[in-house]
């Protein structure tokens, strides 16, 4: 008589135990097989969206049939952001920055042959460095011309496993007059001190410091060996 | 009564191992080079794991690129910018996912940079 009740609470208890192992058991095989069912529907639906637009593309081929790819005048130039800067129709206008007349003709760009980087943009440091073109100094007339500044500075990687920094002046000055980046309107980006510059990557990748050009006007901040160049002697030996 | 409770606690154990079980890898926190991460300003780096198991096979990354065992990586950002770890050329040095500049996509606690 003792032992019965205990033993029925015991059964219980199992019982309970076993329904709560099943249900989950079988929520986990639900919810996996809920899973799979909604990719294989999402690869429908990508199927379809694949095949849908294919044959939208031939009858358009085959109302404008005008379209030859290897004629240089049906190519469209992209500028660096990926947008449309113009055709390769000499005839027309290639870009709203062209009509403007403040735009580069990216036919012209092209037919130079510029280096490129390893991200598809010309690279102009090599461009100079190659002497592949000589630039006017300034506009004005009576501006005198000024050599390019020797000045190599290198600047402290602030975490300790990040390879320094060594800013060449000579490439900068080239295309830039000292003004620019130490006299600037609204604040001088860079003070002419050393370690005068609290710079950081994260205020770079929010545009300032280096961010104010390098992103938007010279190549983008995606090839970090491009700067980070000078092995830190204190770093890890790997 | 002491046998009765150690087999409801047993029942209990037993009856939440399949819901441990079912639970992938969640984040994983980076942060063994946190001294060096404060000084250039940033936070340690949570990891979604799960969001890498979507679009990415387990032997995609282990164990070439990572070993699969917690503080075996020693994971920095130059051997990142170098190819090697989250800077694989198949990952964040190529265009299939962000890059390595965009620190606040890793790193937490990276606020806006004073002026």
């Amino acid at each position: 008589m003792k032992a019965s009740p205990t033993c029925k609470y015991l059964k219980v208890a199992l019982l309970f135990s076993l329904l709560l192992i099943f249900g989950f058991a079988v929520t986990v095989a639900v919810s996996d097989a809920e899973s799979v069912t909604s990719t294989k529907a999402n690869i429908m639906v990508a199927a379809a969206a694949q095949t849908a637009p294919a044959p939208a593309k031939k009858s358009e081929k085959a109302e404008a049939p005008k379209i030859d790819p290897t004629d240089p005048s049906s190519v469209i130039y992209l500028d660096t952001a990926g947008k449309a800067a113009g055709v390769g129709d000499p005839n027309k206008p290639p870009s709203i920055a062209y009509k403007a007349g403040r735009g580069w003709h990216p036919q012209a760009l092209a037919v130079q042959g510029h280096p490129k980087d390893r991200y598809g943009l010309i690279d102009w440091a090599r461009i100079v460095r190659e002497n592949l073109v000589k630039p006017k100094f300034s506009l004005a007339p009576d501006d005198d011309e000024m050599p390019p500044l020797k000045m190599d500075v290198l600047i402290a990687a602030k975490g300790d496993f990040v390879n320094d920094v060594v800013y060449p002046h000579e490439m900068h000055t080239y295309w830039l007059k000292c003004e620019i980046c130490h006299a600037t309107v609204g604040g001088p980006i860079f003070i002419p001190v050393k370690g005068g510059n609290d710079m950081s990557m994260v205020g770079i990748v929010q545009g300032q410091w280096c961010g104010r050009c390098h992103g938007k006007v010279a190549f983008p901040l995606t090839d970090c060996n491009r700067c980070h160049t000078s092995p830190k002697k204190a770093s890890s030996a790997k | 009564m002491r046998a009765k409770a150690r087999i409801i606690i047993f029942t209990m154990a037993l009856a939440a191992l399949p819901a441990i079980a079912s639970g992938g890898i969640g984040d994983i926190k980076f942060d063994d080079k946190i001294a060096s991460m404060k000084k250039a300003g940033v936070g340690p780096v949570i990891f979604p794991h799960g969001k890498h198991e979507k679009t990415n096979k387990c032997n995609d990354c282990h164990p070439k690129i990572f070993k699969d065992k917690r503080g075996e990586n020693n994971i920095s950002m130059k051997l990142n910018m170098d190819g090697k770890f989250c800077g694989s050329p198949n990952c964040h040095n190529s265009p299939k996912a962000f890059p390595l500049f965009q620190c606040a996509s890793c790193h937490t606690g990276v606020s806006a940079a004073k002026k």
